[in-house]
C-alpha cells in the first residue's frame, strides 16, 4: 500500500506540486536514502551513529570538486561517481576496523561515528579554494536535467532504497541485525563474525549515502563543509528517533515531514521552528522510544494489534555434517595444559591440564569462585586466558576470537538464557545455522534444516509447536531450552554447558538429563558441564573434575569422587587444600 | 616559554571544562551531551553580569548557580528516565542541548558578542609578556581540582558517591540514597560545565552554539580518563600540549582535531586509556 501511494506521489508530483516543494521534496528525498541507512544501522543493528553525514558529504564533494575543477562532461560525471563511492567504501572501511573490534564497546563505535564527520569537515574547511573553505563549492556546471526529472530521479532512488532495506530486513539474513541487537556475545557464540557483518553494513550503508550526496551536488549545485558535518549527522538521527526507529518508514516519512516543513516554517519562524524539534526530539526519546510510527499504525489499524503473523518454517532434519571443514576429529576432544587465568594479582586459574574424549560428560565441580565459569570462558574464547594453550578436536585455538572457536566444535550454552526476545523461536534457529548455511539477502526460506539433537530438544520441550511466538513470551525453562537447541543447532562437537538447570523445575532437569546422556551416548559428543547440583551430576555424569581455588583437586568417575573426603571438605568449607588440616 | 605557558593554561581550561562531564559520566555511566548546551548558558551569564554592569567576577558564581538550577529541573524531567537507557540519554540531552540553544537564541539573539573580562593586561614572566587571565585560569582549575577532590575524600557526600561509582546496587543495598546522589551529582556537574563557560567566554566571545566544539574535546578527554580526576589532568596535560604543540608547527586546524583524533586512537589500543586499569 506504501508502495503504491509512493508511486502515485512520485510520478504525478512535478505536475500537482508548487516548485518550491518540488525543490524541496528532492533534497528531503536524498535526505531520506541517508536517514534509511542510519535506520538500519542505528534502529535494526543497535549501532548509534553520527557519521553518515560524512559520507553524504564525501558524495557531494566528489561531484562538487571535480566538476569545478575539471569541468562537466559525462566523463567527468562518471568519474566523480565512482570517485564518491570508492573513497566512501574505504572510508567506511577504516571506521569499521576501528569501530567495530571483538570486544569494543557500543559506545566506543559512536565516538568513532562522531569523530568521523568532524574530520571531513575539518579537512574541508581548511582546503582554501581547493574545496571552497567554510563557504563551499557553487556554481559550477552540471547535469543539464530538468527539476521534473530531478524529481523522479530522486523518487526513484528513494523508492529502490526502501523498497531494498525493506526486503533485507525481513529476509534470513536481515535477522541478523536484530540478533546483533539483542545479543551480540551470543551471536559471537553462535559462529557469526559480528566486526565483519557491521563493517559490511557500514560500507553499504556509506555507499548509498554517497549516492544522495552525489546527487544533492548534481541538483543544487552546491556543496558546503555543514553537508559532512557532525550536525547534519545528528540531524539525521534525529529524523529517524521521531518517525521511528526500526521501521524503515517511519524514518522516511519523519524526514520528509520535518525536512519540508522546515523548508516552509524555518523562514518566519526560525528559531521557534528548531526548538520545536529539538522539544519534540527529546519527548519522543524519554516518552515513545519508537517514535511516532508505531503510534500511527495502531491508529490506523484501529487498535488492533497490527502485527503480521510471523511465517513459520517447516522444520526438517538437515543431513548433519558436524566438524564440517575441519580435518578428521582429533585424539582429544578438549585438551588443555596449564591454563592459568590471572586477574591482576588475583590467580583464578593455576595451570589446569585435561584432555576428554567425545562421548565423554564431564562435569566441573566445586564451590563459588572454584573458576569453573571462567575455565569454560577459556576454553571458549581465544583471548581470555593468560597462559598454556587449549587445543579443540586438536586444533589449538591460540587467541581466537569466540566465533572461529565455533569453527572447531565448540558450542557454548552460558548460565543465564541468553536468546534473542525480539526474535521467534524459529528466527533464533535460523540466526544459530547462519555459520552453516548461508541465509538468503533478500528471501525467506520456507524449511528450516535442523541437526537431529536440535530436534530432539525441541520436540521434548514442546517448543517445536512454538515456532512462530516471539522468544520474550516463553518461560524460563523454555528459554533454558531454546538456548541449547541453538548451540545444538551449530553441529558442535564439544558442547559446554554451564549449569544448564538452574531455575528448572524437577521434570525439566529430568528431561534436559536425558538428552544429554543420549548426546555423549548417540551422537557421540563431548560435554563439559558446569553444575551445582551434585545429585544430577552423580546421574548424569561418566566422569567429575573437581576445581578448588583455580586448581584441579581430584579428577575420577562419579563414584570416586562422591565418596572422597576430599570434595566433603570442599564443600563442607574447609580450609585450603594445601595446607593438609583440613 | 611560552609555548609552556600555553600548554599548560590550554590543559587548565581543558580541566575546567571537562571536569562537569567527568563526574556525571562517572556516577551516573551516562555522557551528558547537554553539558556544551551548559557551556554556553555559563557564557550567556557572563554576558548577563556585563549587560548588568556588575563586577565580572560575578560571573563565576552567577554561571554556577544558573548551571545547577537548570541541571536540577533536567535531572527530574528527562534524565531520570533514562538511566536504564545510556545510548537514548546520549541522543535526549543532545536534544536538549539543541533547546538552551533556542532558547539562549530567542532571548539574547544570534550573533557573536563580547563580555567584558575581570583581568586585562599581560604579565611579566620570566622575560616573556603573557595574559593575566589565562594564568589565572590555571589557579582557578587547580583551585577547582582540589575543591572536587576534598569534597569526594572528606566529606560524606563524596564518600557515598565513590560507593554508587564503585558498585550502585551495593551503595543501595546499604541504604546510599542513589537517586539522591545522582541528582546532586548532575545538578554540580551543570554548574561546574557553565562555570567552565563563564571561564572561558573573556578569552573569546559568546554565541549561541559556542559550546559544541568544546563538547566534543571535553567528551573524548572523559572517554580516554575512565573516571577517575587525576587521569583527566593527565588526558588534558598530555592531549592539550598535543593540540598546542601541532597548533604551533602544523597548523591549527589539524591542531583543533588533536584531541579527537588521539584520544579515539588511545582507546582502540588502550579502551581503560589513561586510567590505571
Amino acid at each position: 500500500m506504501f508502495g503504491a501511494a509512493a508511486l502515485v506521489l512520485v510520478v504525478l508530483g512535478p505536475y500537482v506540486l508548487p516548485d518550491f516543494m518540488v525543490n524541496n521534496l528532492i533534497r528531503a528525498f536524498l535526505y531520506a536514502a541517508v536517514a534509511l541507512t542510519v535506520d538500519i544501522l542505528w534502529g535494526y543493528t543497535g549501532i548509534l551513529t553520527f557519521g553518515q553525514s560524512a559520507f553524504f558529504g564525501i558524495g557531494a564533494y566528489s561531484a562538487g570538486l571535480i566538476f569545478t575543477h575539471m569541468g562537466f562532461t559525462p566523463e567527468h560525471a562518471a568519474l566523480a561517481f565512482a570517485a564518491g563511492i570508492a573513497v566512501s567504501v574505504v572510508v567506511a572501511m577504516l571506521v569499521g576496523w576501528l569501530a567495530f573490534y571483538h570486544g569494543a564497546s557500543p559506545l566506543y563505535a559512536s565516538v568513532v561515528t562522531l569523530v568521523l564527520p568532524i574530520i571531513v569537515a575539518q579537512i574541508l574547511y581548511s582546503g582554501g579554494t581547493f574545496t571552497g573553505s567554510s563557504s563551499g563549492l557553487s556554481g559550477f556546471d552540471s547535469f543539464s536535467i530538468e527539476i521534473n526529472t530531478w524529481f523522479w530521479i530522486a523518487g526513484a532512488f528513494l523508492i529502490m532504497v526502501t523498497a531494498g532495506a525493506w526486503l533485507f530486513v525481513r529476509s534470513d539474513a536481515g535477522r541478523i541485525l536484530v540478533a546483533i541487537r539483542e545479543n551480540e556475545s551470543r551471536c559471537e557464540y553462535l559462529g557469526i563474525n559480528v566486526s565483519r557483518v557491521k563493517i559490511l553494513l557500514l560500507m553499504v550503508s556509506a555507499v548509498i549515502a554517497a549516492i544522495a550526496g552525489y546527487a544533492f551536488a548534481g541538483v543544487q549545485m552546491v556543496v558546503a563543509p555543514e553537508y559532512a558535518g557532525f550536525v547534519f549527522g545528528t540531524e539525521l538521527v534525529i529524523w529517524v528517533a521521531l518517525g521511528g526507529r526500526g521501521t524503515l518508514i517511519g524514518p522516511v516519512i519523519g524526514t520528509l515531514l520535518i525536512d519540508v516543513s522546515t523548508a516552509y516554517l524555518s523562514g518566519n519562524l526560525p528559531f521557534i521552528w528548531k526548538l520545536i524539534i529539538g522539544l519534540a526530539f527529546v519527548v519522543v526519546i524519554v516518552a515513545l522510544p519508537q517514535g511516532i510510527a508505531p503510534l500511527i499504525k495502531r491508529v490506523l489499524s484501529g487498535g488492533r494489534d497490527a502485527r503480521e503473523q510471523a511465517e513459520i518454517p517447516i522444520l526438517r532434519p538437515a543431513i548433519e555434517a558436524p566438524l564440517a571443514g575441519l580435518a578428521a576429529a582429533g585424539q582429544h576432544a578438549v585438551a588443555l595444559q596449564g591454563v592459568r587465568k590471572h586477574f591482576g594479582s588475583l590467580q583464578v586459574l593455576d595451570g589446569i591440564d585435561f584432555n576428554t574424549r567425545r562421548g565423554e560428560l564431564l562435569s566441573l565441580v566445586g564451590p563459588n569462585g572454584a573458576g569453573k565459569t571462567t575455565l569454560m570462558r577459556c576454553i571458549s574464547d581465544g583471548g581470555e586466558r593468560s597462559s598454556g594453550s587449549v587445543l579443540i578436536n586438536d586444533h589449538d585455538i591460540e587467541r581466537k576470537p569466540p566465533y572461529e572457536c565455533v569453527a572447531f566444535g565448540v558450542g557454548r550454552k552460558f548460565q543465564n538464557a541468553t536468546t534473542f526476545d525480539a526474535l521467534t523461536v524459529a528466527e533464533s534457529l535460523r540466526i544459530a545455522r547462519t555459520r552453516l548455511e548461508r541465509p538468503s539477502l533478500w528471501t525467506r526460506a520456507a524449511e528450516l534444516d535442523l541437526p537431529g539433537a536440535a530436534l530432539q530438544v525441541l520436540q521434548a520441550t514442546g517448543l517445536d509447536q512454538k515456532l512462530g511466538i516471539h522468544v520474550r513470551h516463553l518461560s524460563h525453562g523454555e528459554k533454558q531450552a531454546l538456548e541449547l537447541a541453538m548451540v545444538l543447532a551449530l553441529e558442535p562437537s564439544v558442547l559446554l554447558l554451564d549449569e544448564p538447570t538452574a531455575g528448572l523445575t524437577k521434570p525439566e532437569r529430568t528431561l534436559i538429563g536425558r538428552i544429554l546422556m543420549q548426546l555423549t551416548g548417540t551422537h557421540g559428543l563431548c560435554i563439559v558441564l558446569v553444575e551445582h547440583d551434585l545429585d544430577f551430576v552423580r546421574e548424569i555424569s561418566s566422569r567429575v573434575i573437581v576445581l578448588h581455588q583455580g586448581r584441579l583437586v581430584l579428577d575420577g568417575s562419579v563414584a570416586e569422587v562422591v565418596e572422597s573426603e576430599l570434595v566433603r571438605t570442599i564443600y563442607a568449607g574447609g580450609g585450603t587444600m594445601t595446607g593438609g588440616h583440613a | 616559554m611560552a609555548q609552556v605557558l600555553d600548554i599548560i593554561t590550554t590543559a587548565a581550561i581543558l580541566y575546567a571544562v571537562a571536569a562537569g562531564l567527568l563526574i556525571v559520566f562517572g556516577v551516573m555511566k551516562i555522557i551528558n551531551f547537554a553539558h556544551g548546551g551548559f557551556l554556553t548558558v555559563g557564557g550567556y551569564s557572563a554576558l548577563l553580569v556585563t549587560r548588568l554592569g556588575w563586577n565580572p567576577w560575578l560571573s563565576l558564581p552567577m554561571a554556577f548557580a544558573i548551571g545547577c538550577v537548570c541541571g536540577m529541573i533536567i535531572e527530574r524531567l528527562v534524565v531520570r528516565p533514562l538511566y536504564a537507557r545510556p545510548l537514548d540519554a546520549i541522543l535526549a540531552t543532545w536534544g536538549l542541548g539543541i533547546i538552551l540553544g533556542q532558547v539562549i537564541t530567542l532571548a539574547f539573539g544570534r550573533e557573536v558578542q563580547f563580555v567584558e573580562s575581570p583581568m586585562h593586561g599581560a604579565i611579566e614572566l620570566m622575560s616573556a609578556s603573557y595574559s593575566q587571565y589565562r594564568l589565572v585560569l590555571v589557579l582557578v582549575a587547580v583551585m577547582l581540582a582540589s575543591v572536587m577532590g576534598a569534597v569526594l575524600n572528606g566529606t560524606r557526600l563524596g564518600l557515598q558517591t565513590r560507593a554508587v561509582i564503585m558498585n550502585e546496587n551495593l551503595a543501595r543495598g546499604l541504604g546510599i540514597n542513589s537517586g539522591l546522589v545522582r541528582f546532586v551529582t548532575f545538578s554540580l556537574g551543570s554548574g561546574l560545565a557553565a562555570l567552565a563557560g563563564a571561564l572561558i567566554t573573556p578569552l573569546s566571545s559568546v554565541d549561541p552554539n559556542m559550546g559544541v566544539p568544546w563538547l566534543v574535546n571535553a567528551f573524548m578527554l572523559v572517554l580516554v580518563s575512565g573516571m577517575s580526576l587525576v587521569s583527566l589532568a593527565v588526558a588534558c596535560a598530555v592531549l592539550g600540549g598535543a593540540q598546542v604543540l601541532v597548533s604551533t608547527y602544523g597548523n591549527p586546524i589539524l591542531g583543533g582535531l588533536t584531541i579527537v583524533v588521539l584520544a579515539a586512537l588511545i582507546l582502540r589500543f588502550r579502551p581503560q586509556g589513561f586510567a590505571r586499569e
